[in-house]
């Protein structure tokens, strides 16, 4: 059964890196207590009643926890609450530390363990996240800027941008590429046919595009707007699928 | 001709086959290559009328030398016609492959001057493609009704899925809509890719490349010939279990030409089409048969219940079932309950006891499942409510709110929603 830890009524701040929240991982495991909230250091509204701590990452523990969770529970824990970790939810936090603290203890039966609280959280956004990368992976759109260079503008709710940015990898290995995530994140997914890199950067200029991809662009146009049989029109249908938040980044919509 | 044009008209030719899938391939990418298939498959866009976008979907040519009665292709209409080149086609999968817009080529065509003839051009293209392009995504090639054994080879090995669509669903309406098409043309190179595709996976090392990997498909039309539903699913039941086919597409029928021998449909029959493909689903991953769903008294689906809630109404003495010791097949029974829900239960008993509040947590939408399941012996209402008229006045309330007003009648605030006693007969004796 799931462990109960004593809460310590503190409020844990850390940089906002999956090392940074192992790292806390790790020295809750130590003094087998738990904050009370766990939020990223530049979301953190101050408040008169918190007891507050600041987190500094330190890699090393951050790594004993990486490879404890590989060695002790399995490697689904990682990939379901490495995932569920890159979704953009408040408080999910809290269900990761649960869920890897209680794997420590009760091994890879957790996994299956669903009617516990957080490990239905972790495992629902983890599904939460993939499937925006999912969908990205056929909503992104390439614009051609150069020769062989492509760029891509994306606005996700989650941080989709490596596992997207790893499946263009794996398809298209010979064109340079840039993917851009223009949401607060401001990220950067670069790659030049041998190696990609993620990179920060808030004021990226989005560069102008060819003559070359205005035609293709315009045939897109006029092949998406052939492809749909009239009398079947149901713009609900279509908008359930495309959610309108995508639009402003389609080419064929915008 | 311009290749926009040509583009406009081509895409617009190829519009009414359903088939969009580009799932059930592994192809990797090549050294020097581009593009790969994803085993699930992946949309792109979706179209104004909602069906989504993955390939791109032409045909090489409308120029049709046939003249079936339903095709907006045929030789009789007066619509604008053309033809690419191999490397047009080409040209364009790869500029709209690098930016993303499409999965793959789904490529077809109208019959210029023979079917073998039309099959070359089509095997030409995806050569090309292959070969001097070193294209590795998804493609999806028609196989041309009544073409040569070798060339049906030659291509199946380039190809990821293939499809011949029957269109049709029996003989009699074959030989009065396509005139020219005939049974065996069209069944026998579905037979022989399915032995081919049986074949190559079970002798690997003989083949170099995988034979068809992605399967083949079929479409059938819907509304245009007199058909009913039971025999439409039958016919999709042996093709599933003769032809090894991976989908039988459905497609209403859109009236696009005027003939004596056509039906004038003011809209197509989308709501039927939507019960073809529930059925479709339950044949395919819940273990129905089409003899359980249908027979000679009832040949055709209910328009007011799907038919799964359908089936359940009609054999309440199956139910309710016990979802903390029931097996995976009975659950998969329970109207509301699909494949994921129920391996998730399954999971999740394993270790804990299920009660509906469990159930709720777990993500089971418990919107229909509730009336037919029972958590450790409790019903989630006075079990004596666990009776036909109960559910169905439920289950018929739930699927008026649940559909747009558009498929039924406008609905007014002077409409009482619950089903008026002639709805209650209607849906008991499947009698329309």
């Amino acid at each position: 059964m799931a462990l109960s830890f004593s809460c310590n009524q503190k409020v844990y701040l850390y940089d906002g890196s999956f090392e940074g929240l192992l790292n806390i991982v790790f020295d809750c495991y130590v003094q087998k207590q738990i904050p009370s909230r766990i939020i990223e250091e530049k979301q953190y509204i101050p408040n008169l009643l918190d007891t507050v701590e600041i987190y500094h990452t330190d890699y090393t523990k951050a790594d004993r926890i990486f490879h404890g969770i590989l060695k002790s529970i399995s490697y689904q824990t990682l990939y379901e609450n490495y995932y569920a970790f890159l979704a953009n939810v408040p408080e999910k936090e809290m269900s990761i530390l649960l869920y890897l603290l209680n794997g420590f203890s009760i091994g890879p039966k957790i996994n299956t363990m669903l009617s516990l609280d957080f490990v239905f959280q972790v495992h629902s956004l983890r599904k939460k996240m993939l499937s925006e990368a999912h969908k990205l992976k056929g909503l992104l759109r390439f614009k051609e800027v150069g020769d062989n260079l492509f760029y891509a503008c994306i606005h996700p709710t989650h941080n989709v941008i490596e596992n997207v940015g790893q499946h263009f990898v794996r398809r298209l290995p010979h064109q340079n590429f840039i993917i851009h995530d223009a949401t607060d994140r401001g990220l950067l997914f670069l790659y030049n046919t041998h190696q990609y890199q993620i990179q920060s950067d808030k004021n990226f200029m989005v560069p102008t595009i060819s003559e070359r991809e205005k035609e293709y662009q315009q045939l897109w146009k006029t092949f998406f707007q052939t492809i749909a049989i009239e009398e079947r029109k149901n713009p609900r249908l279509q908008m359930q699928f495309m959610p309108k938040k995508y639009w402003k980044d389609l080419v064929e919509l915008s | 001709m311009e290749i926009e044009k040509k583009l406009k008209i081509l895409a617009d030719s190829a519009k009414y086959d359903a088939s969009c899938s580009s799932s059930g391939s592994k192809r990797t990418n090549h050294k020097d290559g581009f593009g790969n298939a994803d085993v699930s498959g992946i949309c792109h866009s979706w179209g104004a009328d909602g069906r989504c976008i993955s390939l791109l979907k032409i045909l090489l040519s409308n120029a049709c030398i046939y003249d079936c009665k339903y095709c907006v292709n045929r030789c009789s209409n007066s619509i604008p016609r053309a033809t690419f080149t191999p490397r047009e086609v080409a040209e364009l999968t790869m500029n709209f492959y690098k930016r993303n817009y499409i999965e793959g080529l789904f490529l077809s065509s109208a019959v210029i001057k023979n079917p073998d003839y039309t099959m070359e051009r089509l095997y030409e293209t995806v050569l090309l493609l292959r070969q001097e392009y070193h294209f590795h995504g998804y493609i999806h090639v028609k196989t041309i009704p009544g073409c040569s054994k070798e060339l049906i080879d030659k291509l199946g090995k380039l190809v990821d899925r293939t499809s011949i669509n029957i269109e049709l669903p029996s003989q009699t309406s074959l030989k009065l809509l396509a005139p020219q098409k005939e049974k065996a043309g069209i069944i026998a190179p579905m037979q022989y890719i399915s032995q081919q595709i049986h074949t190559s996976s079970q002798e690997k090392s003989k083949w170099k490349e995988k034979f068809v990997p992605a399967g083949q498909t079929t479409q059938l039309m819907i509304g245009a010939s007199p058909e009913t539903d039971y025999t439409i699913m039958t016919l999709s039941e042996s093709l599933y279990k003769k032809m090894h086919l991976k989908r039988v597409y459905y497609s209403a029928y859109v009236s696009i030409n005027q003939d004596a021998l056509l039906p004038a449909l003011p809209q197509p029959p989308l709501l039927r089409e939507n019960r073809l493909y529930q059925a479709d689903w339950l044949l395919r991953f819940y273990g129905f048969t089409v003899d359980e769903l249908l027979d000679q008294n009832h040949p055709n689906f209910n328009t007011l219940l799907d038919p799964k809630c359908d089936w359940a109404l009609r054999h309440l003495e199956k139910f309710p079932v016990e979802v903390n010791t029931a097996d995976y097949a009975t659950l998969l029974r329970v109207p509301g309950i699909g494949v994921i829900s129920a391996k998730r239960i399954i999971t999740a008993r394993r270790e804990f006891h299920l009660n509906f509040e469990n159930l709720k947590k777990l993500g089971i939408v418990l919107k229909r499942a509730r009336y037919f399941i029972t958590c450790d012996g409790k019903y989630f209402d006075k079990i004596s409510s666990f009776q036909e008229s109960f559910i169905e006045e439920n289950l018929l309330y739930l699927e008026r709110a649940s559909t747009p007003a558009s498929t039924y009648i406008q609905t007014s605030l002077f409409d009482t929603f619950l089903p008026t006693k002639e709805d209650k007969i209607k849906s008991l004796t499947g009698a329309f």
